[in-house]
């Protein structure tokens, strides 16, 4: 058992295998410590699970399973249900990666959504099969590249567009959904927080940047989530039972361009004029994203520069059991 | 370091440490207010502790550098603030107005300095002059357990704190206050004695182990040739000293006052508080036409020349005085004209002026505050040749010539004596922690907010009362939370939220890195709002 830290439980602890600067530990981190390590947690195969659990050591402090690519939505449900016939209300959290949630998982969600499992999904999304090296997935941006979707000739990246996960989820008129990022540490405490006090069927989408497939350097993974939201590429976002209940409003809108040129992935968008068209295009999805959640003009408390500001003594911190800091 | 572990267990048996090719440090930084504060405060610090409303901590770190903060915070230029980084976010933190805050707050709560030692000292120190050098001296080497005696030609403590700044800048009863703090801490007081008068120099080398000469620059400097003198004419630090000392002088209706400097100025709002219609002749050009260059503009403060303006004081620039017009001894004006050069061959104030350019300046009064010198007589067998037990300082030492400067050379000075007494090497240190720049800084991390300033309050006619207010409780609490902290940790989290892997442990009393586990993204170092964290490349 790890006690160094006397502040937070270290649910996912040190020594695990991710890249330096990976997003995705950082997100899981925090979330998991939000949680606490009295959970039940099922996680799809991709980078968490890949790099959490090698060489039989894990990283979980916490109880953890690992489905495989595709079913983990259906093995919380199946803990959950167990549990309950048991009389025991241990939280049940899955952890999937983009593929394992807009992909592969999508079917498994949808039937644990649909059967109404008392379930947090939480969804790790750094925008492309990243285990297995940087495939696009269906939450691959527009124009992005990827090792499957590489700009060229007669290419700009990935043609398609990235698909509207929380559309679809929120339309399974279920009690609470939410999108968040690692830059707003107030905010994604905030959801999970809430999403830990309803009853029912839960899903959180946290970007989670990828320095090595969205090709950044190490140090920027805050910064680049940061510009994801305030560029309007990636709004934050809350929905109860299919209505939008709560945006963070942009303090400032930011041009798409302060965003993509961090990230050798929309590098080949700076070289031509095929380029600069694409990134008229993000920029008028940005657009559109701002329009359709009324990101500038929400009348929110909340927005983009308070969630930012640091405190002294900090903004909060992490579920930390007694018989932790007792030690 | 690691090898391919197979035992079963927990991650934390695989130290990822050596991927690293660099490795973030937490260090602690020397912002740019305490390295510009001629009193070297460390500012930081005690602004963190306000912001805590650790008010009497606060007032403790402060005094460690300088015993008269209510006065520092009325009459420092505070270039502290003309050095803040927050002066490129929204605009400097009210260093002063926090730290006059805390001096009040000493005063209405009668916080008392502590000794840093119980044990006291045999060696008897004599400190000459009671100015800001001497009484900073002087606490600095009381607090050290060392017998001190405070001696001064004047009536009254406090040097040219008390005998040139006016009371609506600086009231007297909060000076007497500090002064009196210092004195509790068993210093003997000594006045009405001039060393080389009443106490000959000699006498005073062979009783004091040490003596520390803070006898300030109090000769007034006058032209070259003479022709100056004679009735109605008076010198700044004269017409000041005696307002100082209460005397109520009665004006002719014009007074013109000759100088550029904050003399000047001061002599120029006390004659006109006292019902003259003033006029400063100024060798230079006002504020901000030469880029702020010095020696071409004016170097009186600027925040004082506004206040003097919105109180009638009229200034007419670059123009210099040719002669005194006089009708028998009877002063009637002064013959003044276009400046050309301010200062001859040999760096002496020494204007040249343009001839066809003169006018004629009724004044019933000239003051001339051109400048002071030292005056070193009677310390002859002091200072020529100097004793090694011999230590100078402030305004006698040398430039610039500010308050604050003085309290700080008054440190060294107590620094260089328990030295010279101990025989083992100075304890002063000049901060030398690496700078701290804007560039450093991560602004997003900090909301934007106004600087509170104290309010002007209204000028009474012929009331020497204080003319601007201090911050109240509330906004010198915004003040202190206005800072950046730069460079000092100021506890976030960031660091510890962000790293991925789990390498930055937090503490009781803050945080750490684990080398074993860091992989060196520098996650930490860019999120780090104050520029804390160091990245630096591993060796090898
Ligand atoms: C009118 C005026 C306004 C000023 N305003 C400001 C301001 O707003 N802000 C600022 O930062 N600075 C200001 N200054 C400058 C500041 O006052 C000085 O830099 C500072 O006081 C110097 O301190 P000191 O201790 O070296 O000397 P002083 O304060 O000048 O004290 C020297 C003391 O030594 C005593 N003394 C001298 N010779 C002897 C002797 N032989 N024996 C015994 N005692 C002796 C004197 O009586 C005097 O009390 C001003 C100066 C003047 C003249
Ligand atoms: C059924 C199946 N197909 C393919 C794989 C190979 N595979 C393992 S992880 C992964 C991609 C995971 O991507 P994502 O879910 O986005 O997680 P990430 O690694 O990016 O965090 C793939 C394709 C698999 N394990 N199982
Ligand atoms: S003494 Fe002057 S420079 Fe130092 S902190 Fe105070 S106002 Fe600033
Ligand atoms: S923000 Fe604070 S620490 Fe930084 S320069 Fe200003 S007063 Fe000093
Ligand atoms: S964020 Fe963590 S892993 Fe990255 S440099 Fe800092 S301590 Fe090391
Ligand atoms: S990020 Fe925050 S907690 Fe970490 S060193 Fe910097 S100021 Fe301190
Ligand atoms: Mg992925």
């Amino acid at each position: 058992m790890d006690t160094r830290d006397t502040f937070r439980h270290n649910v996912l602890t040190s020594g695990h295998r991710a890249c330096s600067g990976c997003g995705e530990a950082m997100a899981a981190r925090m979330v998991v410590d939000l949680i606490g390590p009295d959970a039940i947690y099922v996680n799809a195969t991709g980078c968490l699970q890949v790099f959490t659990t090698h060489n039989q050591q894990s990283a979980w402090q916490a109880p953890w399973i690992h489905s495989v690519f595709a079913n983990a939505a259906a093995v919380a449900s199946g803990v959950e249900a167990a549990l309950r016939a048991r009389g025991k209300d241990t939280p049940v959290v899955v952890q999937a990666g983009d593929g394992g949630t807009f992909d592969i998982g999508l079917q498994c969600l949808s039937g644990m959504i649909e059967r109404g499992h008392d379930v947090l999904f939480v969804c790790y999304d750094n925008e492309a099969y990243m285990n297995t090296g940087v495939q696009r997935s269906s939450s691959t941006p527009h124009a992005v590249r990827t090792t499957t979707t590489p700009p060229g000739r007669l290419s700009e990246g990935k043609h398609h567009l990235k698909k509207d996960l929380i559309s679809i989820i929120a339309a399974h008129q279920m009690p609470y959904a939410a999108t968040a990022t690692v830059a707003y540490f107030p905010d994604l405490k905030a959801k999970v927080e809430k999403a830990m006090r309803i009853k029912g069927p839960r899903f959180l989408h946290v970007l989670s940047p990828c320095p090595l497939g969205w090709d950044h350097d190490a140090a920027l993974s805050v910064t680049v989530a940061r510009l994801a939201v305030e560029t309007g590429l990636f709004p934050l976002i809350e929905m109860e039972y299919g209505a939008v209940t709560g945006v963070m409003r942009l303090a400032r809108q930011r041009p798409v361009e302060e965003y993509l040129k961090l990230q050798g992935r929309f590098k080949h968008l700076f070289a031509d004029k095929e380029g600069a068209a694409e990134i008229r295009h993000l920029q008028a999805l940005a657009d559109a994203n701002i329009r359709r959640y009324g990101l500038l003009d929400a009348r929110t408390e909340w927005d983009t520069d308070r969630a930012v500001q640091a405190q002294r003594q900090g903004r909060g911190g992490y579920a930390v059991s007694p018989k932790e800091t007792s030690l | 370091m690691n090898s391919l572990a197979v035992e079963p267990g927990s991650t934390v048996a695989y130290p990822t440490g050596d991927w690293r090719n660099q490795r973030p440090v937490y260090r602690d930084k020397w912002p740019p207010c305490g390295q510009t504060c001629p009193a070297e405060e460390d500012i930081q610090v005690w602004l963190g502790l306000a912001s805590d409303r650790q008010w009497e901590a606060a007032w403790r770190a402060l005094t460690e550098r300088n015993p008269l903060p209510a006065v520092m915070g009325r009459v420092c230029y505070h270039p502290c603030e003309r050095a803040c980084n927050r002066t490129h976010l929204d605009g400097p933190v009210n260093i002063h107005g926090v730290e006059r805050h805390l001096g009040d707050l000493a005063l209405e709560h009668g916080w008392r300095h502590h000794l840093l030692t119980e044990q006291p000292q045999t060696q008897q120190v004599a400190v000459v002059g009671t100015g800001p050098a001497g009484l900073s001296c002087a606490f600095q080497l009381a607090r050290r357990g060392y017998p001190v005696t405070l001696f001064d030609a004047r009536s009254t403590p406090g040097g040219t704190l008390s005998s040139g700044i006016p009371g609506y800048r600086l009231p007297k009863s909060v000076l007497q206050g500090e002064i009196d703090a210092i004195l509790a801490l068993g210093i003997q007081l000594k006045l009405n004695t001039r060393i080389g008068v009443e106490i000959g120099a000699d006498t005073l080398r062979e009783e004091f182990a040490a003596v520390f000469l803070a006898v300030g620059a109090l000769q007034p400097r006058t032209y070259p040739d003479d022709g100056y003198g004679g009735h109605s004419v008076m010198t700044g630090v004269d017409f000041l000293r005696r307002i100082n000392d209460g005397e109520r002088l009665s004006l002719p209706k014009h007074v013109a006052v000759i100088g550029g400097g904050n003399t000047a100025i001061d002599a120029a709002r006390c004659a006109r508080r006292l019902g003259a219609e003033v006029t400063v002749v100024c060798p230079q050009d006002p504020h901000g036409s030469h880029g702020g260059h010095p020696g071409a503009e004016m170097p009186a403060s600027l925040d004082e020349v506004i206040q003097a303006e919105a109180e009638g004081v009229r200034l007419r620039y670059r123009v210099g005085v040719r002669r005194l017009v006089r009708s028998g001894a009877h002063l009637s004006g002064v013959e003044i004209a276009r400046v050309d050069q301010i200062h001859d061959r040999h760096g002496r104030f020494n204007p040249v002026l343009f001839e066809g350019t003169e006018e004629f300046l009724p004044a019933g009064l000239a003051v001339f505050a051109i400048g002071q010198e030292v005056d070193w007589r009677g310390l002859e067998a002091l200072v020529e040749p100097r004793a090694s037990s011999v230590f100078i300082g402030g305004d006698a030492a040398g430039q610039p010539r500010f308050a604050a400067t003085a309290v700080g050379s008054g440190y060294q000075a107590a620094m260089s004596i328990i030295a010279f007494l101990t025989g083992a090497p100075s304890q002063y240190r000049h901060h030398d922690k690496a700078e701290v720049t804007f560039r450093d800084i991560k602004p997003q991390y900090y909301p934007k907010q106004v600087r509170r300033e104290g309010e002007l309050m209204v000028a009474s006619p012929g009331g020497f009362s204080e003319r601007v207010a201090g911050l109240d409780g509330d906004a010198a609490l915004v003040e202190a939370g206005r800072c950046l902290s730069c460079g000092v940790c100021f506890a976030c989290d960031n660091c510890w939220h962000f790293c991925p892997d789990a390498a930055v442990i937090k503490q009781m009393g803050g945080y750490r890195i684990d080398y074993d586990y860091c992989k060196g993204c520098g996650i930490c170092a860019a999120e780090c709002p104050c520029g804390h964290i160091d990245m630096e490349r591993e060796a090898g």
